[in-house]
């Protein structure tokens, strides 16, 4: 039994010793909770505009308090001008604002609502939804769904022809119509649908940082590294050679992982998405290998190294957009989420198979992929040189 | 051969070799012994290029400078670590070092297929590295370090963990290769066995204590063996230290920051026999 102790003691000062285990420890649960709880402790928002054109402008001011009633709703203003009457280009406008990220989603009241109303017809709502995220689309046409029961009871009283007296008097509110038009996506369109595709760069992401990390560490501790430095080659060409190894070894997971989701997903994809999907892809292979072996670097053995996986993972899994959105996190997590190669891809990513945009169309996030991993590259250089020099 | 002239080196201010000056001739053995932080690891890593000195200059094979292409391809390296790839074959690891120094096709066949006779492995030449006993990863690691065919081989204590009757038929390899021309710079912990070399070099905290053919410095000290010498030279040097100081205690020499984490061998230098 006492031995039991003794290992445990053993254990517990071999940890206690190694300063960077200990700060692993215990601080990176605390970090990355502190982080996720700061930029969510509020619940996420629906943004809702309305648009109103001609006499329906009197409802405008009664549905934006109901949807203001609405728990997790806010109503923003979109950028339509006033002189804009004609319905295509004002649906046009709308559109475009949606796109432009102005709100999740719009409510079009069009001009004929209050003669609609008058003359015995339901009267039909537009709602223009971005579409994207599930979550969102439900908050704005449930909260709409809601505001627009609380309308219908303000307007004049519908009664059909075959209403009787009794009827007039109970259940006279004939509740508005409303149309749904989706930017992206349709009615069909499941949750499961917008966490799928951002699954292949987070795992292709994932499986080579851990791979490129451990093997890399692995090489360095058994005293190979020094074997092939001491041999007629350069550090970059060792690193090229162990880029390109890895790189032919994830080719087909990450092709495995691809095939899969295509199967999963519930719409059809283009040939040309898929081949927008492999560049998104091969790039997040790059920065994940490069940023595998700049952490073998920083680790002093193999146990070092795996407790960087958790630090270099988990603010990509709740940052990188992949969960929730970061357009509502406070600013500076915001800019935190940019920083993080996840993020670009998963956005590139989704506007590529939920949005169904080119690839050129997502450039900035390509552009920040591009710079991620040049910039890798070049501090893999410099630190790759500073080991050379404290090799052993 | 090695032309090493007034060469320092520190790791951030701390010496690791004062002023050394050595002039190792080929087609020798030559032995370089010293407790751990003498600074043997780094006049290997020197004499390799792969750390420069702060002062001092070196020549490798005529005029090379360590580093260079041309000089590290004709050097040969086996590391204190069992430095092989463990998923490959034997012959596989000889093959990709082969190739690391440019070599290929017939050549590199013909090579492989020699070194491993050279080392008797050609039996176990399909083996998975990882399969193998300590003793026959040396084996491995020797063969490897020899496929291009060196004019300098580095061997960093090459028989840590190998049992006395194949750390004798190591020797006959190191015999035989030092035959034919090639030089080898050997560290060891094994005083004794360095005694089977050409000439020996006595380091202690960056600088040399003493040189020469093992049979001289034994006459010169008086002593036993080369083990008893290498302790009185140490005591000459630093009038009170004890054999236990210098076997135990890290005189802060030089290994470069970081050590050699792999080894973890207490030296026997000091120890009497």
């Amino acid at each position: 039994m006492k031995a039991i102790g003794w290992i445990a003691v053993r254990v517990i000062l071999e940890i206690v010793r190694d300063r960077r285990t200990l700060a692993f420890f215990f601080l990176v649960p605390v970090l990355v909770m502190s982080l996720v709880y700061l930029a969510l402790f509020k619940d996420e928002t629906a943004r809702v505009a309305v648009v109103a054109r001609g006499a329906a402008r009197l409802f405008v001011y009664d549905l934006e308090r109901a949807l203001e009633q609405e728990k997790d709703v806010v109503v923003v203003p979109v950028d339509i001008p006033d002189d804009v009457r004609d319905p295509k280009l004002i649906q046009a406008d709308i559109e475009d604002a949606l796109r432009k990220g102005q709100a999740d989603g719009v409510l079009y009241f069009e001009e004929s609502l209050l003669a609609d109303r008058f003359s015995g017809k339901r009267g039909t709502l537009h709602l223009y939804l971005e579409g994207s995220r599930p979550t969102l689309t439900g908050l704005v046409a449930s909260a709409v769904g809601d505001a627009s029961d609380d309308l219908a009871a303000s307007l004049p009283v519908v009664i059909d022809s075959d209403c009787s007296a009794k009827c007039a008097n109970s259940v006279n509110v004939k509740p508005l119509q409303i149309d749904k038009h989706y930017l992206y996506g349709s009615e069909d369109y499941r949750l499961i649908d917008f966490f799928l595709p951002v699954l292949l760069p987070f795992f292709v992401f994932f499986l080579t940082f851990i791979l490129s990390n451990i093997a890399f560490q692995r090489e360095r501790v058994r005293g190979t590294l020094e074997r092939l430095l001491i041999a007629p080659l350069s550090l970059p060409q060792v690193v090229l050679g162990y880029m390109l190894g890895f790189l032919l070894f994830s080719i087909p997971q990450a092709a495995i992982v691809l095939v899969y989701l295509l199967a999963l997903i519930g719409f059809p994809v283009s040939v040309a998405q898929v081949g927008d999907l492999c560049v998104i892809t091969l790039l997040m292979l790059l920065i994940a290998l490069l940023l595998g072996l700049l952490v073998s670097f920083a680790a002093r053995n193999e146990f070092q190294a795996v407790q960087f996986i958790p630090l270099v993972i988990l603010p990509q899994v709740f940052f990188s957009d992949m969960i929730w959105s970061i357009d509502r996190f406070a600013w500076p997590f915001r800019w935190f989420a940019m920083l993080l190669p996840l993020t670009h891809a998963n956005i590139a990513t989704r506007d590529v198979m939920l949005k169904h945009q080119h690839l050129w169309q997502t450039w900035p996030n390509l552009l920040a992929l591009l710079a991620m991993f040049v910039a890798a590259l070049l501090l893999l250089a410099w630190v790759g040189r500073r080991h050379r020099d404290m090799l052993g | 051969m090695i032309e090493i002239e007034h060469v320092r080196k520190a790791y951030r201010g701390r010496p690791a070799l004062h002023d050394l000056s050595l002039h190792i001739p080929e087609g020798r053995i030559f032995g370089l012994l010293g407790p751990n932080g003498a600074g043997k690891t780094t006049l290997l890593r020197l004499i390799m290029g792969v750390l420069q000195p702060d002062a001092g200059r070196i020549r490798l094979f005529d005029g090379l400078a360590p580093g260079s292409p041309a000089a590290t391809r004709q050097i040969g390296y086996m590391p204190q670590q069992l430095a092989l790839y463990e998923g490959l074959t034997v012959r596989e690891n000889v093959r990709f070092f082969g190739h690391m120094y440019g070599l290929d096709g017939a050549v590199l066949d013909a090579r492989t297929t020699e070194v491993l006779e050279r080392v008797e492995l050609s039996e176990r030449q399909e083996s998975l590295s990882g399969t193998l006993s300590g003793g026959m990863m040396r084996r491995a690691m020797l063969a490897s370090a020899l496929v291009h065919q060196p004019r300098l081989l580095i061997l960093d204590e090459p028989t840590a963990g190998v049992d006395p009757l194949l750390r004798l038929r190591f020797w006959d390899w190191f015999r035989r290769l030092a035959s034919e021309g090639i030089t080898l710079l050997v560290t060891t912990h094994h005083i004794s066995e360095a005694s089977r070399g050409d000439e020996v070099l006595f380091l202690r905290e960056g600088s040399i204590l003493e040189q020469g053919r093992p049979d001289e410095l034994i006459r010169r000290y008086g002593a036993a063996d080369l083990e008893a010498a290498f302790v009185q030279a140490t005591r000459r040097a630093v009038p009170g230290d004890d054999a236990s100081r210098t076997a135990n205690g890290d005189p802060g020499g030089g290994d470069p920051p970081g050590g050699n984490p792999s080894t973890g061998q207490v030296p026997s230098g000091g120890v009497p026999a």
